[in-house]
């Protein structure tokens, strides 16, 4: 078959520029570093997966519109590389390999949740990837062994010794704790830390009790928890399962002088849903944004962030945006320190980062876990969150919840 | 009188329970087959009155026929315009149909109505009765889903749609030699297992916070519900419900909470080896 000649034309001009510019050698263009995001857009996490882009997108943008992240003597954009894992665990699994294989993305963040970390990290471990956990606070997901996971939260510990020092203090009466927990990652962690620390602080546990991730009702272990007459009800789970626990207290006429559940009144949905039954609930939680820093980051200030959030959304940040785009900052700061994209350099660079930015200190453990904060008390007070505990940050006295 | 409480407990849940199974039940049992949306139909249920009362100012209670009357008209379109197509082939075929579209329905709503749990808040207070607490608008929730499921007896009882359906159930072949258009009649039955689901749907979203993520945990009650009392007929679904209902209420006081559901599996496993029709299944509606 004959050529056309215009086509002998055209390969014979870019065979002579492909060989004058590699004579001359081509203008360099900074690669763009590459960071995977497996997050939960769709499915039962979705509200959080959402939480997660929004925080994300912030920071890309800040960060680019900059010139991107300083390497050595260069700037280099980033690429976030963002799949919807539908909240299934599998399929954040096949999506992390994907992302190290196929994308070869230079660095990772998890999805929201320690399960749902520990499903990544296993596989970002395996290819020898730096992970970034944005929302796992369970230390045993941290104490596998793996070299590669960090996470911005701090430990569960941290914030139930801070519960129990609030309790303590302002309520000294309050003597019997009933525990109710998910049988799930966080909520579970959650209330077995619950269980020996409130004994080791001098409490005592007249129940401790879990219910199943499929659970539709709770009115049964809440009539338990009736009969038992506690001072102090404890109750772990998502924002769901929440919401049902508190009104099927209302239901059942359960009250206590205090009334914890964890993490619900740091979600706007919780109090959304509840209405008055959310008011004088307390919980911990990592991030509130009465705790003013001032940082080098994108931001530069707590204040900052908060600004560019409540006008780009409407609504107050809440710990999972600000952990977000935290852990963010974490790689971004961990590169700069490595002066490179080496997966092993950026490593070394996170183990020993001490940092301070619009979230607060960031300096792992080894372990991983970013041991430095100091958790935030809050209660629902007038339809708001309000601080309790530490002192820095404290708008309010504990109210009894009766 | 910690055991009336658990009793009562069980009860409420338990006609909750009945009315979540019914249209699955009937479905499965007429059209042979397992409808997967069965949870997701419940749910948008659930959001069509949440959105009502929100917007609208609109008594859930109140909202249940209509809600439920949109269910049966896009059960009906799915059933006549989709799965009638593949209705004859082998069931692993409408089990792949079915999940296909539910997944589609699912993340509709995730979409639509994001996976934030939304709650009604009808709190119309609470009777002690004999030391149980028992919240009046779960009474009525359970009032209604066991009048819904009575009302779906009676229908195919009496009525000469409900005859219809149990000919074509009993013998499809035979009904269509008697004049049953059998495509139309299993649009209409696949129409009023949505109708249920819907008004089940009201219904729970005055009892419990609704959310996407509630779809694959009541279709897997339904088909729990279904096994232990039998498939294919109402009377299965109510005591099934209320079996399932009463024996998660006390493996929860006695077991622990962790345990309950498990034990309501094991019931369905030992029934199926016992009694694989269920406690009181049999074929046909007769």
């Amino acid at each position: 078959m004959k050529t056309p000649v215009i086509s002998r034309g055209v390969a014979a001009t870019a065979l002579a520029l492909g060989l004058t510019l590699s004579f001359f050698g081509a203008p360099a263009v900074a690669q763009t570093i590459k960071i995977g995001a497996p997050l939960a857009l769709t499915g039962g996490l979705a509200d959080e997966g959402k939480k997660q882009a929004i925080a994300y997108d912030m920071w890309l943008k800040r960060v680019n519109d900059a010139g991107g992240i300083t390497v050595g003597a260069t700037k280099r954009k980033v690429e976030l590389v963002k799949y919807d894992y539908q909240t299934n665990e599998q399929r954040a699994q096949q999506l992390a390999e994907k992302l190290i294989v196929e994308d070869k993305v230079d660095l990772m963040l998890a999805p929201f949740g320690s399960g749902h970390t520990k499903v990544v990290a296993g596989v970002a471990e395996r290819y020898g990837v730096p992970v970034m956990a944005t929302s796992a606070s369970s230390e045993s997901i941290f104490n596998q062994g793996y070299k590669n996971l960090f996470g911005v939260l701090a430990p569960n510990t941290g914030g139930i010794n801070a519960l129990l020092t609030t309790v303590s203090k302002s309520m000294p009466a309050v003597k019997r704790v009933a525990i109710l927990g998910r049988e799930d990652v966080f909520p579970k962690s959650m209330a077995t830390t619950m269980s020996e620390l409130a004994v080791k602080a001098g409490y005592q546990v007249v129940s401790s009790e879990f219910y199943s991730v499929g659970t539709l009702d709770l009115s049964t272990p809440i009539s338990k928890i009736k009969s038992l007459k506690p001072d102090w009800i404890y109750i772990t789970g998502y924002s769901k399962d929440l919401i049902l626990a508190r009104k099927q207290m209302a239901d059942l006429g359960v009250t206590a002088p205090v009334v914890t559940m964890i993490t619900g009144p740091v979600y706007k949905e919780f109090i959304d849903a509840l209405g008055p039954q959310a008011e004088n609930v307390t919980s911990m939680t990592w991030w509130h944004h009465s705790a003013q820093f001032k940082g080098n980051d994108p931001w530069g200030s707590t204040k900052a962030f908060y600004d560019q959030f409540v006008a780009q959304e409407k609504s107050d940040p809440d710990y999972v945006h600000a952990a977000s785009a935290a852990a963010l900052v974490a790689l971004q700061k961990g590169i700069e320190k490595a002066k490179s994209t080496d997966k092993k350099a950026v490593r070394e660079a996170l183990a020993s980062l001490d940092i301070v930015t619009f979230y607060g200190q960031i300096k792992f453990s080894d372990n991983g876990m970013n041991g430095s904060k100091e958790l935030p008390i809050i209660q629902v007070q007038n339809g708001v969150p309000v601080p309790l505990y530490p002192d820095s940050v404290k708008k309010g006295n504990l109210r009894p919840f009766k | 009188m910690i055991y009336t409480q658990v009793l009562a407990n069980g009860l409420m849940l338990g006609a909750i329970y009945a009315c979540i199974a019914v249209g699955f039940s009937l479905v499965w049992g007429v059209l042979s087959v397992i409808n997967l949306m069965h949870g997701a139909f419940i749910v948008l249920g659930g959001y069509l009155a949440f959105f009502s009362w929100l917007h609208l100012g609109l008594n859930p209670f109140l909202m249940i026929i209509p809600v439920a009357l949109v269910l049966f008209a896009l059960g009906y379109g799915i059933q006549r315009y989709a799965i009638n197509e593949v209705v004859s082939k082998p069931v692993l075929i409408t089990l792949t149909v079915t999940f296909g579209l539910e997944m589609i329905l699912y993340n509709a709503m995730n979409l639509a109505f994001s996976a934030t749990p939304r709650r009604i808040v009808l709190d119309l207070g609470v009777v002690d009765f004999a030391g149980a607490m028992l919240p009046l608008d779960r009474i009525a929730a359970m009032v209604l889903a066991l009048a819904l499921t009575g009302l779906l007896y009676l229908t195919l009882r009496t009525s000469k749609v409900g005859r219809a359906i149990v000919a074509v159930r009993m013998d499809r072949d035979a009904a269509t030699l008697m004049g049953i258009e059998y495509k139309k009649i299993y649009a209409i039955t696949f129409g009023l297992g949505a109708f249920m689901a819907g008004a089940c749907g009201a219904i729970v979203a005055v009892v419990f916070p609704i959310s996407t993520s509630l779809s694959g945990l009541l279709l897997g009650k339904a088909f729990v519900i279904c096994v232990i009392g039998g498939l294919g007929t109402v009377p299965g679904a109510l005591v099934g419900g209320l079996a399932l209902g009463i024996i998660e209420s006390f493996a929860g006081h006695w077991l622990g909470s962790q345990n309950a559901i498990l034990i309501g599996f094991l019931l369905m496993l030992v029934l199926l080896v016992v009694r694989p029709t269920g406690i009181i299944g049999k074929k046909g509606y007769e």
